[in-house]
């Protein structure tokens, strides 16, 4: 042990450490700081931990506590506070860089070291100093701008309240800060590792290292008499299903007898220490009789394969979808396009590690549960946990997240961690690492898809068919859900009569595949955009055009046979065709030599309010004329907050701080469903509106518009508002049916350079043309895109999930400063929504759902070389080329 | 039963059936919940407590019933056990077994509260 003097913050702070701590075991553990955060195992991959040291920005999960005499260390709580924030804070909120927020601390310490040393850096050099610090949420734009308007500030040009909006004039489209930014900005918004319990158990779980297999044996005597050690649980601890159950219970919280993937849980344990527990896990025995491991839905679907599920069969579901004859149309037609094209299994990479905490309020069978944790649905995820563990006391809280896209919509951590608490009856803290944290989560659903694509002669769409297949994976989760997506939108933004699909889904040994951003859509677009190139090449006709000309009009239907009202997708091709012509003139420079530059397009249309779905909002009057909204409405950083708080300061004519937001826990909140599906502005929003309609007419009724107008004239003070779509749900024979109320339309544009010796793609720009109705945060909005497309080019070139082998971010290849490109979001068409809220529709899955197919498409014509699997990785773009020459 | 016909599966998303009761056509989840509270009425909650084998709703039903209601009205959720018991003034014992499938699968599923969405 050695002590150590040093200056943290200002205040000199002594401290006796051991060889093995850090510096971030300091900030965390020690002085409970919350600011530094810890994503990637302390390996020094995430920069989420940034601290500064004697005017460096170090990552603090690196350096050990030991070398620190008399260093002086400042962390983002040392810059400022909510109420006297730092210009640099200032900057991270209104440029709008700040979404989930997890990595804000970190990228706001390693800008002030790059500011102090350089008060006027490049984008260049921004990015170089920033280069350590991951962000999955903004893809860098809106950081690289904040670290830009913070050097202004700092050298006195322009002062933040010349930057910030007027809190008291326009609502609707206007960038007001959110209003939990600056929380975020100044490291104290509490994530579920930052809420600490007096007396807390830490917990490890003992998982599969089988694929398949049965447990012949369980022996945690070894683990009971390891130091520290407070108790195990198995699936006989647990007193309810046992199941977490979605669509089917095929999912366990602790496997019973069986385990079906790689890190399925099967043993709790808890300690005093973290270390302890994992220590203890470690030397728990399982004995297992390894069966037929089927990792693919060929091997799961072949002669005499093992049924993975008792109750189910391996070809879980099937949904075919029948429009016209597309065999007939397809013989007719002048020009047929037929390839197979197959998507990847991903991972959504929230930075923060699957996180979670419980405990039990009270004693005895009267005792309440309190879990909290990261879930986007927490009415939801808690009658999943109620019936899981058969206790029906329950509050789930939702905690601050770091990222979402997807994954949180399923239950991970919280079975673990309230199973635990209830089983001990003590609080309980789940913090699993991040490799742990890829074993437990679901995955983006690789799909195999043969697809065939026809047009006349004219070039007008007649025929689609495409057979797809999906590895679902271990558990059901969601898809089901995954495929009826798929095909809701399996047209895309086109108008073609007659469709042939087939959609199955199939149990494997993988990991399990659950809601990914935009969760079907990604993957169908990607084939039905590559053909859509493929097609206008045979034919002759530019890309851009042929996507106009077969653009759906009022009157025509989706794949689904519903006609459409509105669909403003054309005049997107108009408008991004200036820059399509002018990314296309100046790639064609580059039409010699072994560095070739393409330009590529892909287009979709997301749809926004799915049948039989039902938004609820509750309203309150408060003594201060204020409002109170009262929604389960997450915002794991998309903007829903902010898009709450404007629409009813909007109606109500109130300042911003005078509407208060109770959105986190299931005691006080509308059950209003999942933060998921795009669906909260329309769906969340929606029901907002008309509640605070209803108070508007009841205070017209009273004559005042104030709490004590509503008092005199005995009217409620709270109003329940709800937004319902239209019922109903597609044919299991045809696939034909209702579908989405509206859609959000879009058309990317990729810009890439190709070196066909090498096989590596670099993208220059990414260009998005977008039309979600009337835009109520711009930079909400810009910050979707440019995180979506972040994510898409990431799943276009890099990004794979390999069950068992990626296990960092070094290893996921994470999206990074140095991968960052160029984007512009053009000024978007704002087409109000005949159904919309106040005309608005939705954002946020849409954003990446075109990307892939416009950089393969731009690889294609940069090199022509057809990328028909994803990634394009440098080799698969390589071998490509070597067999088109 | 001649007034509720057999459920058809909507997009064979097992989550959801659609039934034709007393003429009207509903959707209904998986475990027969609503999935819009909006479409209970008095006249469904008695066949369906007929088809649960409860021959008739008495006011102690129609007690709990309408508290259930009242509380989904006002508050956007269902109530938590504990809210139940101080509402309605009687033991968990007594309304569990007032109803067939007790208080969640029996008297939440007559009330006609949905449960909470799991997805799109």
């Amino acid at each position: 042990m050695k002590k150590i003097t040093l200056k943290l913050n200002g205040v000199s702070r002594q401290f006796v450490v051991g060889p093995e701590r850090v510096l971030l075991d300091l900030l965390r553990e020690d002085l409970h700081l919350t600011g530094a955060k810890q994503s990637c195992d302390r390996k020094g991959q995430c920069g989420a931990c940034t601290v500064i040291v004697n005017g460096e920005a170090v990552l603090s999960c690196l350096i050990k506590a030991a070398n620190l005499d008399g260093a002086d260390v400042i962390s983002v709580e040392g810059l400022g506070t909510p109420a006297n924030p730092h210009l640099i804070q200032e900057a991270f909120v209104l440029a709008g860089a700040i979404q989930c927020g997890y990595c804000t601390p970190g990228m706001i310490m390693a800008a002030k070291a790059l500011l102090d040393m350089n008060p006027d850096p490049d984008a260049g050099q921004i990015k170089k100093a920033l280069s350590r610090n991951l962000c999955r949420c903004t893809g860098y734009v809106k950081i690289i701008e904040a670290v830009k308007l913070a050097g202004r500030f700092l050298r006195g040009e322009i002062t933040p309240e010349q930057v910030r909006p007027d809190p008291a004039g326009k609502k609707l489209g206007v960038s007001h800060p959110g209003p939990s930014a600056m929380l975020k900005a100044c490291g104290v918004a509490e994530y579920s590792a930052d809420i600490r319990f007096e007396d807390a158990l830490e917990l490890a779980v003992v998982r599969s290292t089988e694929h398949h297999a049965i447990i012949k044996s369980i022996d945690t005597s070894a683990a009971e008499k390891m130091p520290g050690m407070f108790g195990a649980m198995t699936a006989k601890d647990i007193k309810g299903t046992n199941r977490l159950q979605f669509i089917f219970d095929d999912q366990p919280v602790l496997c019973e007898d069986r385990v079906r993937t790689l890190g399925d849980p099967i043993v709790v344990v808890a300690a005093e220490t973290r270390a302890q527990a994992e220590a203890a896990a470690a030397a728990v025995k399982i004995e297992y009789d390894p069966l037929p491991v089927m990792m693919t839905p060929e091997e799961a679907l072949a002669d005499g394969a093992v049924q993975i599920h008792e109750k189910f069969p391996n070809l879980c579901y099937q949904q075919p979808q029948i429009k016209g004859d597309a065999e007939k149309a397809l013989g007719e037609s002048a020009a047929v396009v037929e390839a197979e094209f197959n998507t990847q299994m991903n991972h959504q990479s929230p930075l923060e590690p699957e996180n979670c905490v419980a405990y039990m309020d009270g004693e005895g069978e009267e005792a309440l549960l309190v879990v909290i944790g990261r879930s986007i649905m927490i009415h939801t995820h808690m009658a999943m946990l109620q019936k899981a563990l058969g206790w029906e006391n329950m509050r789930y809280e939702e905690a601050y997240s770091g990222g979402q896209f997807g994954i949180k919509a399923a239950v991970t951590s919280e079975g673990i961690t309230a199973a635990a608490a209830l089983h001990f009856r003590r609080a309980v803290r789940y913090i699993p690492s991040l490799h742990e944290s890829m074993l437990l989560t679901t995955k983006r659903h690789p799909f195999k898809m043969k697809v065939k694509l026809a047009a006349d002669k004219d070039g007008k769409l007649t025929a689609y068919v495409n057979d797809i297949e999906v590895n679902n994976g271990v558990y059901q989760i969601i898809g089901i859900v995954v495929i009826l997506r798929s095909l809701q939108m399996l047209s895309g933004p086109y108008n073609i009569p007659n469709v042939n699909s087939l959609a199955r889904l199939v149990y494997t040994n993988n990991a399990a595949g659950g809601a990914a951003r935009g969760a079907g859509p990604p993957q169908v677009a990607f084939a039905l955009e590559s053909a859509m190139d493929m097609l206008a090449d045979k034919l002759g006709i530019d890309p851009l055009e042929f996507r106009r000309m077969n653009s759906l009009k009022p009157g025509q239907s989706v794949s689904t046979g519903a006609m459409v009202e509105q669909w403003p997708f054309a005049e997107l091709c108009e408008l991004i065709k200036p820059r399509y012509d002018q990314a296309k003139k100046e790639a064609a420079a580059f039409s010699d030599g072994p560095i070739r530059r393409g330009v590529g397009l892909a287009c979709h249309s997301f749809g926004i309010g799915g049948t039989g779905d039902t938004g609820m909002v509750a309203v309150e009057m408060d003594p201060d004329n204020g409002i109170t909204i009262y929604a389960a409405a997450a915002d794991p950083g998309e903007g829903n907050e902010s898009m709450l708080t404007q629409i009813a300061a909007h109606m109500m004519e109130l300042p911003l701080n005078k509407v208060r937001l109770v959105t986190r826990n299931t005691d006080q909140t509308t059950e209003t469903g999942p933060a998921a599906g795009s669906r909260i502005t329309y769906m969340v929003g929606g029901a907002l509106v008309n509640a605070l309609e209803q108070m508007k007419a009841a205070m017209a009724e009273a004559g005042g518009t104030d709490y004590e107008g509503l008092k005199k004239a005995d009217k409620p003070l709270r109003y329940m508002g709800k937004k319902q779509t239209i019922k109903g749900g597609l044919d299991p024979q045809t696939g034909q049916g209702p579908t989405f109320e509206t859609q959000v339309h879009n058309i990317q544009m990729a810009e890439v350079e190709v070196n066909t010796e090498t096989g590596e793609v670099r993208v220059i720009k990414m260009t998005a043309a977008v039309d979600a109705g009337p835009v109520i945060h711009p930079h909400n909005l810009e910050g979707q895109l440019e995180g979506g497309m972040d994510q898409g080019v990431g799943y276009a070139l890099r990004e794979e999930y390999v069950h068992g082998k990626t296990k960092d971010w070094a290893t996921f290849k994470y999206p990074t400063m140095k991968t960052s490109f160029e984007m512009e979001v053009m000024t978007p068409r704002e087409t109000p929504r005949k159904t919309g809220t106040l005309g608005s529709t939705g954002i946020g899955e849409m954003t990446m759902i075109s990307t892939a197919p416009a950089v393969t498409n731009a690889i294609k014509d940069a090199c022509g070389a057809r990328i028909f699997d994803l990634p394009a990785t440098p080799e698969k773009v390589k071998t490509v080329l070597v067999n088109t020459r | 039963m001649d007034e509720i016909e057999e459920s058809k599966p909507l997009s064979g998303l097992p989550t959801r059936k659609a039934r034709v009761i007393g003429g009207r056509e509903i959707d209904f989840d998986g475990e027969g919940f609503f999935r819009n509270a909006d479409d209970w009425s008095a006249e469904i909650a008695e066949m369906l407590a007929r088809e649960s084998g409860l021959a008739d709703l008495v006011e102690t039903h129609w007690r709990v019933i309408r508290f259930m209601r009242d509380y989904y009205a006002n508050y956007g959720r269902a109530p938590m056990n504990r809210h139940l018991k101080e509402g309605i003034g009687m033991s968990l014992m007594e309304i569990e077994g007032l109803f067939p499938g007790g208080i969640r699968a029996g008297a939440r599923r007559l009330a006609g509260l949905p449960n909470p969405k799991a997805c799109m």
